[in-house]
């Protein structure tokens, strides 16, 4: 069950048009479970080549627009997952990635105007899933984020939406 | 009342929801008319499949096509045993594989007539909506939904906002729909279309061949939108009744409700790249003429028809490629490959020095890696992607068919010129 604050410290990744090849590369399809997908994520991102071999665990990934554009890439989506990243916070996401994301079960926060909210790293951040609100504690200041479908929080709570494939 | 988008109407005509039901911004259920994977992705979704409902069957044999194209010929064991796990599962369930050669799934679905205008197809692949060119609902999926779709026949869906882009003027050769959807995409990128749906209309329009629509089409995915439609007219019924399909030409609804309306003057267009590290990093040609060259691959669901092979026919006749240029040109299917092989295309630009790859999707999936690669090789490609590090750690760039050939001459990039000079 998605709880109705999500709580965790900010991690930065504040960069627009982020592919899915540079959070997790094509020459390594052949890999499947998560944990194996884990130390490979953002390796093809300059700057973030490291992220992979790194604790975030609990953490609140803040993004920038067009977040998971490019391939149909469920590794891309299953990899934070396995680093316990608590949500992504993003101005917008590619929509294939926001559909896998949601049936994977992670929380994506698309806040319009994101880019002029001042988060820094290991801000402490609160997400009101109810009052679609992004409170930055450290710093003391807050933005609305777009209101999350409630079928999306269907599905996110039901554990993903495989575990709806006997419904229908 | 207000009327419906072309995409509203298909999502209308699939699910159970109410009229009342069907606007921008709220998810509806959809049954789907057909679900494929390929050789990236379908492994995942077989596993998936069958560990999270041991025992079942899929939701309709008949509606699941698996289409092998990013690494044609598993040549090497991991990949191997991926396709293998695919035929096994399809084998169980009597499901259709376009297996070894056949080409892209993308492709192989409007080729082969395997879904239709109105249709709803969901696929492994995040160009899936080029079949937006042919009025087809195409969408790209993961592991996830795809192995649940199979499960079930059925799908979540955004409805998105509908934009209207009018484009405005004409275009002459060496200006191509490459060039057109080059420069579309740098505007709608600018623009701002994230998980949008766009209807092109125009006078261009009709004058579009179905390959063209799909070049114009498949870039829409680089601007981070939904899909780009080219509503079916004359165009799209005679190319389905050579398949021996009749098709229902439909449109949107006159006082359909779009977002937003744009005119993107496209008269007397130029020629365009798109440069490194983003495809939505376009610029007039003039601003990379002469830049060096070393590997250039024609290919991709966006440039691998035989209408594309052709352009680079025309400019090779009688020329030779530059030695320091490898060319390799990746049909997009083996039809394509018939047909270029029927009206000697292949001959020529065999002369010329071009090599031939089996049918698929060509570098964009690694499947073809070596084409590109190394450390130095700077790469001109007809495909749709050259985000930075994907097909090969150097530089990468976009063109059309006739550019690529132009720029396989020269040894870097230049103009297209045919004939004598």
């Amino acid at each position: 069950m998605t709880e109705e604050i999500i709580r965790g410290k900010a991690k930065l990744v504040r960069i627009d048009d982020i592919d899915t090849d540079q959070i997790f590369h094509q020459s390594l399809l052949t890999i499947h479970k998560p944990e194996e997908i884990k130390p490979h994520i953002f390796g093809n991102l300059e700057g973030f080549e490291n992220f992979g071999k790194e604790n975030n665990s609990n953490k609140i990934l803040v993004v920038g627009k067009n977040f998971g554009k490019g391939s149909t890439r469920q590794q891309a989506v299953t990899g934070f997952l396995a680093h316990k990243i608590k949500a992504i916070v993003g101005e917008s996401f590619g929509p294939i990635y926001y559909s896998n994301a949601v049936n994977e079960g992670l929380l994506l926060i698309e806040v319009p105007n994101l880019s002029g909210f001042e988060i820094e790293s290991d801000d402490e951040l609160e997400i009101d899933i109810g009052q679609s609100v992004i409170f930055n504690k450290t710093k003391g200041i807050k933005i609305k984020c777009n209101k999350i479908p409630q079928p999306v929080l269907d599905i996110i709570n039901a554990g993903g939406l495989l575990k709806l494939g006997g419904k229908f | 009342m207000n009327g419906f988008t072309f995409i509203e109407k298909i999502i209308k005509s699939h699910s159970d929801a109410s009229v009342e039901e069907i606007y921008p911004g709220n998810i509806v259920w959809i049954n789907l008319d057909l679900v494929t994977a390929r050789d990236y992705a379908g492994p995942q979704v077989v596993d998936l499949f069958q560990n999270n409902y041991p025992g079942s069957k899929v939701f309709d044999n008949q509606k699941i096509i698996f289409t092998p194209d990013c690494y044609p010929y598993g040549n090497d064991p991991k990949h191997a045993i991926d396709q293998e796990k695919i035929r096994f599962f399809a084998k169980e369930h009597n499901i259709k594989v376009t297996d070894l050669g056949s080409g892209i799934g993308s492709h192989l679905i409007f080729r082969r007539g395997f879904a239709k205008p109105g249709d709803i197809a969901f696929g492994a692949d995040s160009h899936y909506n080029i079949l937006g060119a042919l009025g087809i609902l195409g969408q790209g999926a993961g592991d996830v939904m795809l192995a649940f779709s199979m499960k079930t026949g059925k799908s979540w869906i955004k409805i998105p906002e509908t934009i209207k882009v009018n484009l405005k003027g004409k275009y002459v050769w060496p200006t191509s729909s490459k060039d057109l959807a080059l420069y579309v995409l740098k505007k709608l990128h600018e623009f701002g279309i994230t998980g949008k749906a766009i209807e092109f209309y125009g006078e261009i329009i009709s004058e579009l061949s179905i390959e063209e629509r799909v070049t114009l089409c498949s870039l829409i995915t680089e601007a981070s939108g939904m899909i780009g439609f080219v509503l079916p007219d004359k165009i799209t019924k005679e190319y389905y009744e050579r398949l021996g399909i009749e098709i229902e030409i439909f449109s949107a609804d006159k006082n359909a409700n779009y977002s937003e309306e744009i005119t993107i003057d496209i008269d007397n267009l130029g020629l365009y790249i798109a440069c490194p590290p983003h495809p939505h990093n376009v610029k007039p040609i003039e601003e990379v003429l002469g830049t060096p060259i070393s590997s250039i691959v024609v290919g991709s669901c966006t440039n691998g028809s035989a209408s594309d092979i052709h352009e680079v026919a025309k400019v090779l006749e009688g020329k030779k490629i530059n030695t320091e240029v490898r060319f390799g040109i990746v049909p997009a299917t083996r039809e394509d490959f018939i047909d270029i092989n029927a009206n000697r295309d292949m001959t020529i630009i065999l002369e010329a020095g071009g090599n031939f790859f089996g049918a698929g999707c060509s570098t964009c999936a690694k499947g073809q890696y070596g084409l590109t690669g190394g450390e130095t090789a700077v790469t001109l490609t007809t495909g749709n992607r050259n985000t930075q590090g994907k097909i090969g750690p150097a530089d990468v760039y976009l063109a059309s068919p006739a550019v690529a050939a132009a720029t396989a001459i020269e040894g870097k990039i230049a103009r297209p010129r045919v004939g004598e000079e």
